[in-house]
């Protein structure tokens, strides 16, 4: 059983979380169930349990335990339940730190109106940022940015609305085995989560240059 | 990770920021974005009506050091160039300019959408289709 597990670390494929807490692929699910399967199986997996045995076990028992954790972290926060669902259902979510992806797989995603919008705001942001650097503080930029900011919120709000409208809709059409009703929920979602990574995005920017205490960077992650 | 020497000149002197007349018949403007990292690039080119020659580029692009040196190359390269020409610009050809790192690709990737769309743009506005720009040759 465990010369099995660990001959396909690499490949954690063959199950997925929702397996390892024996869940259906739901995105609305029983939380204190997945409590109580985390506290069950990570007793399990104790180190302290595998302190006697032979290295081998022991690098298993660590990384079964390294796994348990990401599944009950991703399944316990809804957005991350949903885009690990969509992945699950080979629908492309990529995350920047993502080495093995397709570049060509997001192409046009993006509504054009979302874009204008996202682009005016950074505009904005840009040129209050330079004000704030210079010293300035134009009140008038800095009432657009506040308006911006209360607009994104409510945004945001109305966006997380339908997203539970959309889980509902999904595990519905789990339910009467729906393949037309599925694929529609997830066109949606992935549309969605992006609209969503965008806003908070904004969100934070925004909040940062309206918080400005001098010292904050220009927007250059690597 | 460190950016290599290239993607730091252009971050640090990007060429042709800037803004064409979006409305303008000889420009044309193409908007993409990658939610995950919340960039947005705007490219814009004017064409040369007769000769379909793109004369001038122009991008404003927010995001990181990798997607802002990806536009400002690819405004480098396809000025100069016919429409189809520069249609033939790969992502993969301003991966090796730069350099750029797996985990960046998906901003070279932005910039070719960036051309691609901003061509897109122009040929709508003036009704150019596979076959016109056939004729026209």
């Amino acid at each position: 059983m465990q010369s099995h597990v660990q001959n396909s670390t690499a490949s954690d494929g063959e199950q997925t979380y929702f397996d390892m807490f024996s869940l259906p692929r739901k995105l609305t699910i029983d939380t204190a169930a997945l409590e109580r399967g985390f506290y069950k199986l990570s007793r399990q997996l104790h180190p302290d349990l595998y302190a006697r045995k032979s290295a081998a076990e022991q690098a298993w028992s660590l990384r079964q335990s390294s796994l348990l954790n990401d599944a009950y972290r991703t399944l316990k926060d809804p957005v991350a339940r949903t885009a690990y669902l969509l992945k699950l259902e080979g629908m492309r979510m990529e995350d920047e730190n993502t080495e093995n992806r397709d570049p060509r797989a997001k192409q046009n995603r993006v509504p054009a109106d979302l874009l204008e919008e996202v682009f005016e705001l950074n505009m904005q942001l840009e040129e209050m940022r330079a004000n704030l650097k210079m010293g300035e503080d134009d009140p008038a930029l800095r009432g657009d940015l506040e308006r911006a900011q209360v607009q994104f919120k409510a945004m945001l709000t109305s966006l997380d609305e339908d997203l539970r409208r959309a889980w509902a809709a999904w595990d519905a059409a789990m339910d009467a085995s729906d393949d037309a009703a599925k694929n529609e929920q997830k066109d949606a979602m992935v549309a969605m989560l992006d609209r969503r990574s965008y806003l908070r995005n904004l969100l934070r920017e925004v909040d940062g240059v309206l918080t400005w205490q001098g010292a904050v960077g220009e927007k250059a992650n690597i | 990770m460190a950016y290599s020497d290239k993607v730091i000149d252009h971050y640090n002197n990007p060429r042709n920021v800037g803004q064409l007349d979006k409305s303008s018949e000889s420009v044309g403007t193409g908007l993409v974005g990658a939610p995950e990292c919340g960039d947005v690039m705007r490219l814009q080119i004017r064409v040369n009506p007769e000769t379909q020659v793109i004369e001038e580029a122009k991008f404003k692009t927010f995001g990181c050091g990798s997607a802002i040196a990806s536009s400002s190359l690819a405004t480098e390269w396809v000025k100069g160039k016919t429409v189809s020409e520069a249609m033939e610009i790969k992502n993969t050809d301003i991966v090796k300019e730069l350099s750029l790192p797996p985990v960046k690709i998906h901003c070279s990737v932005l910039a070719e959408d960036a051309i691609r769309a901003a061509i897109g743009d122009w040929k709508k506005k003036n009704a150019v289709g596979e076959a016109a720009a056939v004729a026209a040759n």
